[in-house]
């Protein structure tokens, strides 16, 4: 009975920490507080790690529940494809902070690209994931 | 004591409080004493937070009071609609009064104009307030009711604001799911600039100024700012899913703890002050409040994620 509402409230805090700490990522990127070197972001990566494995472990438990119809359902695998693709800006990001050291001030055109794109991405993967609960039932 | 002794207690604080506010702004002009400004702008974003436990408890009492015959609910009705204006006004002027701290707090002052138009949204609200207020009072008080207002009761329902609200709500089939995702976004945006900031205070990124991550704190004001309103069309669109519900309060006061943290963060003066600008370090004080702020988003998320389980909302 506790079960469903604990994974999902987790689900939503881990989305919360892994969203959140990988927009924070990508608005230094677009050049919200440019003076600030890239290694002081390092942060982010093990703190997407910890939301990303909370949701992983969540989101597979929550699939389960739901597996004979999500399975099957279009919605569903548009989800899955954007948290695939968002989940894939945050590595080029990775080389990116690991690579640029100290570097402050603006960061190049590609690095700000995939900042974009990167909030499209999980802004949309969001959006997917709640109109889930709408879509397929 | 139920939610309607609470906005009893409560509902002095948007008048009351704005009044108390506005005087320290005005006091703040003559003497031209800046310091003095400077807390009315804090007393008004306080007051701007209270509200909200203000209005959703009003919400409460209307239905505590339904039992009752011989309360007029058109008087509620009327009370309700203009309270929701003048909850809309005080969250504006809560707006700009943070805005003009955050802006004193790097440049050491507000930019120009932005002082005086929190002091006219603040006379707006309070005006707005003070309609709601007496309307509020004419609703059990017949000594104070104008003879008119008895006769202006009973009348077409669709006329109100909240009617409104909650037939989108109700009917629009993509205005819920939307809000919903918009909310989902907004306490990503909101979060991740509370992580970042007191991730800062507990010791992590130690080699940055405070300076650096302060500058953040627009954009979770910004997530704030969404899921405020997209909240707000929730909790006026379908009430009796929230009214009830125990977490929606819960919620509500982890939200005052996390805006009372708010301003603390924005207005926080050590991390500026002497020669420690460049490498601040937190003390026990400092980092108990980053864990009571991380602390209060956790248990805004808990509540409001729980409500569908522990309360009656879907």
């Amino acid at each position: 009975m506790w079960a469903f509402p604990t994974i999902l409230t987790l689900h939503t805090i881990g989305l919360a920490v892994l969203i959140g700490a990988s927009w924070m990522l990508d608005l230094r990127l677009l050049g919200i507080g440019r003076r600030v070197p890239l290694s002081a972001y390092r942060w982010v990566f093990p703190t997407v790690a910890v939301g990303l494995v909370i949701n992983l472990l969540t989101g597979v438990l929550l699939f389960i529940k739901n597996a004979s119809t999500w399975g099957v359902a279009f919605p569903f695998f548009v989800k899955m494809a954007l948290v695939v693709a968002s989940v894939a800006t945050v590595l080029p990001m990775r080389s990116i902070v690991l690579r640029g050291g100290d570097l402050q001030g603006d960061v190049g055109g590609n690095a700000r690209l995939l900042a974009v794109v990167s909030i499209l991405a999980w802004s949309a993967a969001v959006t997917a994931g709640r109109l889930l609960a709408y879509t397929v039932v | 004591m139920n939610l309607a002794h609470l906005h009893l207690i409560m509902n002095h604080v948007p008048t009351v409080g704005s009044a108390v506010a506005l005087s320290l702004l005005i006091l703040g002009y003559a003497r031209r004493n800046d310091h003095l400004k400077h807390v009315g702008l804090e007393l008004l974003f306080v007051i701007a937070v209270l509200t909200l436990p203000v209005y959703v408890s009003g919400v409460a009492a209307h239905r505590e009071l339904r039992e009752i015959k011989e309360v007029a609910d058109d008087a509620i009705r009327i009370h309700q609609d203009v309270a929701l204006f003048g909850f809309a006004w005080m969250e504006f002027a809560g707006f700009i009064a943070w805005v003009a701290l955050w802006q004193w707090r790097r440049r050491g002052a507000a930019a120009r104009g932005l002082v005086p138009v929190a002091t006219v949204l603040l006379i707006v609200s309070l005006a707005v307030m003070g309609r709601a207020a007496n309307l509020g009072g004419e609703i059990r008080h017949p000594e104070i009711r104008a003879a008119d207002a008895a006769a202006a009761t009973a009348g077409d329902p669709k006329r109100f604001v909240q009617y409104s609200i909650n037939q989108v709500a109700v009917y629009s089939r993509w205005m819920w799911p939307a809000a919903e995702a918009v909310h989902f976004l907004g306490l990503s945006l909101s979060f991740g600039v509370l992580l970042a900031v007191n991730l800062r205070i507990l010791g992590v990124m130690k080699q940055i100024p405070f300076a650096d991550v302060h500058r953040l704190l627009p954009w979770g004001m910004l997530g704030f700012g969404a899921n405020l309103i997209t909240g707000m069309f929730f909790f006026v669109g379908q009430p009796g899913q929230y009214v009830e519900s125990n977490p929606f309060y819960w919620k509500v006061m982890f939200l005052v703890i996390a805006g009372a943290n708010f301003l603390y963060l924005t207005v926080f003066g050590k991390a500026w002050r002497d020669g420690d600008k460049d490498r601040f370090t937190a003390n026990v004080g400092d980092k108990a409040m980053a864990l009571l702020s991380l602390t209060a988003w956790l248990g805004v998320l808990y509540a409001g994620r729980m409500l569908p389980f522990l309360g009656r909302s879907f």
